[in-house]
Order: structure tokens, then sequence, then C-alpha cells
């Protein structure tokens, strides 16, 4: 009897108990569209409403800021803010307790809230994320700033949410410096402008009486360097933003060009050309020493350092024609990384470290591309009768470069803009400019 | 004259020589093709049409005329291609699997051994692999429902006739049952994934050359609507550097939240109720 | 009667020869008589510095070579720089449109280099003369055509004092 009990025992145990084998379904495919996020209006009290008013001059704060992050997300082309007047609940609510049906029902697959304060003078701003089809937070954070700096506001809330969803820090509270043209092409009269990546606060640093060109922010984003024909002589120069103090970058010789900063601010590097002859140097901004880096009777510019400080990419025509370069910081170990047909030039190193961006002539043709840092992988993301000069947004996900156009053969109709595109090639944008622009620079992330 | 003849034929000889050794196709390697795959496009239809079904029939009546009990070697079943539908298993392997169910009526330490074989197989090979497993798994299932197997157990004599019944039960039912008891059909299949294609928004800032891939479990209602998901891989979500596994999965969450009720087969609940779906979001971006 | 034949037949070849390589050669010379091997040849632009003392070389797409043209002006640039030995110049180096700025202020600094270093040859003191490039920010023709880049691919000698 044990004997049948035991084997019984071992009959159930070991029977597969009508267990199906898991079915499992690829899922390899989705859809490219922007994610619908609504956006509700930052909500505030009555006090807050009126000495906000008083100082600031804006009717509804709230508002203006939720639009700064709209216009941010629907720019990014990965989101795509749904219209307010759809909107069901009011902001207030909305932020204490969202009625995720009501949100669902305008196909809403993220949610926005916030609230604003004036608080002892300052701005104190609150939001949250909600993830409406899990109905469920999923972000929620507060800081505090100076009244008249809510337009960060909009822009530190963006990069927040944008990081929440990709998974990629954001972009959104940075600044772009640039060159501010006007004028026939023949006499082109040109400034160096600042502005919010979203267009907004320009403010020109020259007065447009000599020539400057090629900008770019040091890392600590106080201080620019760039190129200035002061006095007829072409030199680079640095420039504080905050007191508008120029100095002039050495004491070389001969014309300096090209500047871009080390990676740790502390250092300038550029092409100094002589009898001909233009090769890379750096200068310390603290101790002034001189660093000679390249050493070729070809012509060596264009420098940009790798995110680590490592490693330089940079243009020559020591090959007879304008190829990408790549040398240890030192200058020792030169390798050349393009070498498709036509000439490439101002090579960008990514802040993500793994590519490089370009500029390509081919057959009468300008293009924006990326390659990989050993050159493999070439992808061409634009093509156009004229355009050049790209530069990475901190994320190493967008690039942002001018374009002229022309109207007719005879030069009319001649105009200089900037435009951005992402790395995939998708979501080519206008970047508007008060006035025609080129050669932009993107700073880092502000709010670091 | 003569000599004239020979050295002008002897120049011709050199000169057609030349030509030959220098044209392009003797010098060349031959074009390596890639051997041809013969591929067999099935025809759609709410079951799946599986054309070796009635071999197995076939085969299965002959079992059932076999009287030996063969203890054999519990020898690793063939693996069948899933693309190639015409691939009918062998004679041999069929009898082999029989086999094993029979011999489940044996002592018991053999009948753990051969369970462990039969998961062993479910893993390896799929739908159709398993499809001829589960059927194996039936005979099994009936065996302990089957009061003459239990009898059987105590009386090896009775094994047999127990047998024979499990056997004749086997073959009375219908051909269409026993191949559609595991997967779904390649029409379901699609439905849904078309429907989950259409409600993934594949978010763009996933690094295009990484591990892109979240599987989730589903528990469904019969309706297709949602009772459960798990993430599997669930530590991967707060792994430093990997903050896109996150993002990745929350949007393979929403997508299944957009798409309740799923588009599930309107039979057959048991086998689909609990379903796994693997967004890859690699193919998307890679292109 | 065969020495004839052949005698016409070879006239006729040389005839037929002839009436063809004649249209080649007509063809060749009507196409563009202001730009030589890529080179502006023309006048357009040209300001003198004194009687018959053109200010201006040109130069080819991405070079700095200077031609045989453009060494005659530069010769003729310092017999008068010679003979006015109190005038120093800056030589301005300038690029077309068709580059990427920052090596077209390099090559226009090369390209006014080239100009500086033949006239040195010639007796100038390297302390009259100073070099500068403007890359392609100071074109004399926006238009956007072979010739007017060709205008614009120049250095210019301008009198500094």
């Amino acid at each position: 009897m044990k004997k049948i009990k035991y084997l019984i025992f071992i009959l159930f145990i070991t029977i597969p108990t009508k267990s199906f084998s898991l079915i499992e379904v690829d899922i390899t495919r989705g859809n490219l569209n922007p994610l619908p996020i609504a956006v509700s209006p930052l909500s505030y009290n009555q006090e807050s409403r009126s000495a906000l008013e008083k100082e600031l001059k804006i009717e509804d704060l709230g508002s203006e800021i939720s639009k700064v992050i709209e216009n941010n997300l629907k720019k990014s082309g990965l989101f795509n803010p749904l219209n307010n007047d759809a909107f069901l609940q009011k902001p207030d609510i909305a932020h204490l307790k969202p009625r995720f049906e009501d949100w669902a029902l305008i196909k809403a697959q993220a949610l926005l809230t916030g609230k604003v304060d004036l608080q002892d003078e300052k701005l104190r701003v609150e939001f949250r994320l909600w993830d409406v089809l899990a109905g469920k937070e999923m972000l929620a954070l507060a800081f505090t700033t100076v009244p008249k700096n809510w337009r960060r506001v909009g822009h530190i809330i963006t990069d927040k949410v944008y990081e929440r969803l990709t998974g990629e820090k954001g972009y959104f509270d940075t600044r772009i410096i640039y060159v501010a043209e006007e004028g026939p092409k023949t006499k082109r009269i040109k400034k160096l402008a600042i502005m919010d990546q979203d267009g907004f606060n320009t403010k020109y640093l020259t007065l447009g009486k000599e020539l400057v060109l090629t900008p770019r922010f040091s890392p600590t984003n106080q201080i620019v360097t760039y190129l200035s024909y002061f006095r007829n002589l072409p030199r680079v120069y640095i420039l504080d933003i905050e007191t508008g103090i120029q100095e002039v970058v050495g004491d070389f010789p001969g014309m300096t060009f090209a500047p871009r900063f080390s990676p740790d601010g502390k250092k300038i590097i550029m092409s100094f050309a002589k009898d001909g002859n233009s090769d890379i140097y750096t200068m310390d901004l603290e101790n002034r020493i001189v660093e000679r880096i390249t050493n070729h009777p070809s012509i060596d510019t264009s420098p940009s350092y790798s995110p680590d400080g490592k490693y330089i990419t940079f243009n020559s025509d020591r090959s007879g024609y304008q190829q990408i370069y790549v040398m240890r910081s030192d200058g020792s170990k030169t390798k050349r990384i393009s070498f498709g047909n036509g000439l490439y030039g101002t090579p960008v190193w990514s802040p993500r470290g793994d590519l490089i961006a370009f500029t390509r002539l081919h057959r009468g043709k300008f293009y924006i591309g990326v390659m990989r840092t050993d050159g493999k992988g070439e992808r061409l993301l634009t093509e156009n009768y004229y355009q050049e000069a790209p530069s990475w947004s901190p994320n190493g996900r967008v690039l942002i470069f001018y374009r002229e156009t022309k109207s007719g053969d005879q030069g009319e109709g001649f105009s200089a803009k900037l435009w951005s595109i992402d790395l995939t090639g998708y979501n080519e944008r206008l970047v508007e400019t008060e006035t025609d622009a080129s050669d932009p620079s993107w700073s880092s992330l502000l709010s670091n | 004259m003569h000599r004239s003849l020979v050295i002008s034929f002897g120049f011709h000889i050199v000169i057609v020589i030349l030509t030959v050794l220098s044209l392009p196709f003797i010098a060349k390697k031959p074009i390596d093709l890639p051997p041809l795959i013969s591929i067999e496009l099935i025809q759609i239809t709410d079951k799946t049409n599986i054309p070796f079904a009635p071999k197995a029939k076939k085969i299965i009546e002959k079992i059932k005329k076999e009287k030996d009990t063969l203890v054999s070697e519990q020898a690793p079943p063939k693996k069948v291609k899933k693309e190639n539908p015409k691939a009918v298993p062998s004679p041999d392997q069929k009898m082999k699997k029989i086999d094993e169910a029979k011999s489940e009526a044996i002592p018991l330490p053999e009948k753990k051994a051969k369970k462990v074989k039969m998961t062993e197989e479910k893993k390896q090979n799929p739908t159709k692999e398993d499809t001829k497993v589960k059927q194996v798994s039936e005979f099994e299932k009936e065996e302990i429902i089957d009061p003459n197997k239990i009898a059987a157990l105590i009386d090896k004599s009775k094994k047999e006739i127990a047998e024979t019944t499990k056997t004749t039960n086997r073959v009375t039912q219908s051909q269409d049952k026993n191949m559609n008891i595991s997967g779904l059909t390649l029409s379901e299949e699609d439905a849904l994934k078309a429907q989950i294609f259409g409600c993934w928004s594949i978010p763009l800032g996933l690094p295009y050359n990484e591990n892109l891939l979240v599987k989730i479990k589903l528990k469904l209602q019969p309706d297709g609507s949602v009772i459960k998901t798990e993430i599997l891989d669930h530590a991967r979500m707060n792994k430093p550097g990997q903050g896109f596994y996150k993002v990745l999965a929350e949007s393979a969450l929403r997508a299944i939240q957009l798409c309740q009720p799923l588009r599930v087969p309107t039979t057959g609940y048991e086998r689909w109720k609990d379903l796994q779906l693997n967004f890859d979001a690699r193919e998307m971006l890679e292109g | 009667m065969i020495l004839s034949k052949f005698y016409r037949n070879t006239f006729l070849v040389l005839l037929l020869s002839l009436v063809l390589s004649a249209c080649a050669t007509q063809k060749a010379v009507k196409i563009d008589s202001k730009i030589q091997g890529d080179v502006y040849t023309g006048t357009d632009s040209v300001k003198y510095l004194a009687d018959g003392v053109k200010d201006r070389v040109f130069f080819a797409t991405n070079e700095s070579v200077l031609t045989t043209a453009s060494r005659d002006t530069l010769r003729k640039q310092a017999a008068w720089l010679r003979k006015n030995s109190d005038i120093t110049v800056v030589l301005e180096g300038h690029c077309d449109e068709r580059g990427t700025r920052e090596y077209n202020l390099a090559l226009g600094e090369r390209r006014a280099n080239a100009a500086k270093d033949y006239l040195m040859t010639y007796g100038i003191a390297s302390d009259r003369i100073s070099v500068i490039s403007y890359g392609k920010e100071r074109p004399v023709d926006s238009g956007s055509s072979p010739l007017a880049w060709s205008k614009n691919r120049r250095s210019v000698t301008v009198k500094a004092n």
C-alpha cells in the first residue's frame, strides 16, 4: 500500500501539469511618432499672481512657462504637445490629483503639471510628470530661482522631462553664440551675438566695426573666444560675457584663427599662420605658456578636442586636399580618418566622445555628416548648395550649422541662416535669429 | 616551304595560348554562390495547415498496431527546422516519442529521467517540435486520468491494455486539435503583432548600438485585457548606464496599455492566457 | 593608274583630317576667354597701382601657385616698388566662397605669401610688405558662377601709406 501511495505521489509530481510552453511573440516594429504629451499651464495662487505681474509685466506666468516647455518639446521632434483647449482638468487640480481618464481621452500618454509661487522675492517652482496610461507619477521636482529667470525655469523643466522620457540628458537650458550678419555680401557687417537656444534673449557682444568670426563658448560658459580683425590685425581674442572685457590671446607675430577651448577650459587651441604655413598651437590662459602642436608645411586648422582631452581632431591638406585627421593632444600619432571623395573640413568631436561631425564638399555640393572617431561609419545627414560648420548640442544628439542661400545668380537675395538637425537625420529645422546668422556654437548646459 | 609552315603554325599556337591565358574567365576563381534555400510559401489561414499532419496520423495508427514495448534509450529527438514545413519527422523519431510515452508505464526512476528529457526538448525546439512533444505529454496526461493505467502500475500485465486504450483515444481525436496545441497560428500572431506595432511609440532617443530588447510577460483575460504585466530582467531597470532600458521598458508597457484589449484568438484561452512579448527596438533604430 | 589612285586617296584622307581638326580648334577658342586653367585672366575687377601695373594676381581653385601672367604682374609691381622706395604695401589674400571658412583664411594667407615671396626675390625688403588674409569674407563678385569665383581667388597689393 505504501508503495502504491509513493508511486501515485511521484506520478503526480512528475506529470506535466497541463503547462503549455509560454508563447513568445516578437515585437520588432513600432512607430516613430512623437510622444503625445499634455503640458498643463503651471498653476499659481492669487497673491503670487499680482506680485509677479507687477514685477515681470507678465499676465499669466504659469501659462508662459508652459509655452516655453511646449515649444522646446515640439522642436525636439520627439514629442507632440497637445492643444491646451482640449484640457479638461484645471491646472491646480491636475497638479494634485490628475484624473487620468480625462487625459487619456485626449490621447495624452504623459502629463506635465506644476505650480509656481513667489516666496521672499524668489520664484519657487514645483512640477510633476505623470504616466497617463499606467496612472502613476513618474517624476516630481522643485527648485527656486530669481523671477527674471522664468524662461530658464521652462528650459530646466524641459531638460528633466526629456531625460525622464528618453533616457538622454536634455539640451534646452543652453545658449548659442553666433555671428549676426547684415549688409551686401561684398561688405558684410558682422557682430557677435548670444541667444537662448530657443531664440529669445538675443544680446550683441560687439558693435560690428570690425570683422568677427568663428566664436566658441568656454565649458564654463562665462568666457567666449573668437577671431577679430580689430585694427586690421586678425587675432584670437577672449571676451568675458559678464564684464564685456576683451583680451587678445597671446602675442603672435602673425594671424591666429580658428580658436576653441580645451574641455577643462584652461587652454585655447588655435591655428597660427606664418609665411604661408598654418600650424596648430595651444596657449594656457593662466600661465600664458604657448605650445606648438603640429609642425608641417601644410595647412593645419579647425582643431577640436575629444571630451576627455586626450585627442585632437583637425583639418589638414597635407595629403594634397583638405582631409580630417586625429592626433594625440601632444601632437603625436597623427592619423588620417577621412577617405571619401571630395574635401572634408570643420571636424568637431561629439560631447559623447563617439562621433566626429564634419562638412564635406563633393561635386559642388556641401554635406553635413558624422563619422566614428576611427573614420568608419560615415553618414551624411543633409545636403545643400552651401552649408558648413556643425556644432554639437551638449547631449551629443543635435547639430546646429549654417546655410547660405542666394535667390539669383548675381548674388542677389543673399542670406545666411542657422539650421539644426537630429543625429538620425530627422527633424531638420530653421533656428530663428533676429538677423542673418552664421558660425553657430552651442554652449554646455547652464544649470550644471 | 615546310619550314615556314611549321614556324607559322608554331607562332599561331603561341598567340592562341597567350590569348587564352590572359582571358579573364580562366584566371578568375569560381563565383561563390550562396547555397539555395528552398522556401515554401505557406497560405495563411485560420488554422495552421501543416502538411505533415496526415503523416503523423498514419504513424500513430502504425504504433497502435505495434505490440512490443521498446524500452529504448532515451535518445534526444532530432531537431526539426522551424522554417521547413515539409519536414517530416522520421518514423523512428515518432516511434521513439511514442515509446517514451509507453515506457512511462515502466517503474519510476526512468520516468523521472524522461520527464527531464521532455522539458529539455521543449526548450530546444520551437513550435513544430513542441507540437510533437506536446502530443506525448497529452499521452502522459491521458495516462494519469486513465484508471487502467493506474491499475497497470500495480499489475504490469494490464499495461498493454491500458496503452492500447490510450492510443485508441489518441487517434480518434481530430487532427487539427493535435496540431494547434501550442503557439499561435501564423495569422493570429500576425494580427497581434500588427496591433502592437501600431501602439508602440519607440522613444527616438535610445542609443542605437546597445541591446534594446525588453521581454514582458502578460497574464490575460479571455477578452484580451491585461491582468498583470511583468518585466523580465527587472534588475536592469536600475542599473547605472542602462537608463535607456527603463525608458524602453516604459514605452513597451505604454504600448500594451494603449492596445488593450489585445487582439487575442477567439478560442484556446488556455494556451495564450500567459503571453510573452519581446520588444526589440534595434531594427527600427538601426535602419 | 594604281599610283594615281593611291595619291588621290592620300590626298582625300589628308584633306578630311585637316577639316576635322580645324573644326575642333575653332570650338576650343570660343568657350571662356576670361578663364584659363581655372585662373581668371580678365581685367574686370583689376585696379592699377601705376600705369600698366596691375594691383592683383589670380589663382586656381585650392591653389596658391603663381601663373606666368601673375609673375609678370608681380615683376612690374616690384619695379614700381623699387622706384618708389618709401611705399609700403599690404598683400591681401582672398578665396572664393566654395570652401569652409577657416581653411579659406589659411589659404588666403598662403596666396598672399606666395606673392610676397616673389616680390622679395626681386629685391623688395620684407619689412615693406605685410600680409593679411580675408579668407572668403570680402569677395569682389557675389555671384555664383565659376567666373565670379575666379575673380575672388586673388592676392591684392594695397598701398599702406
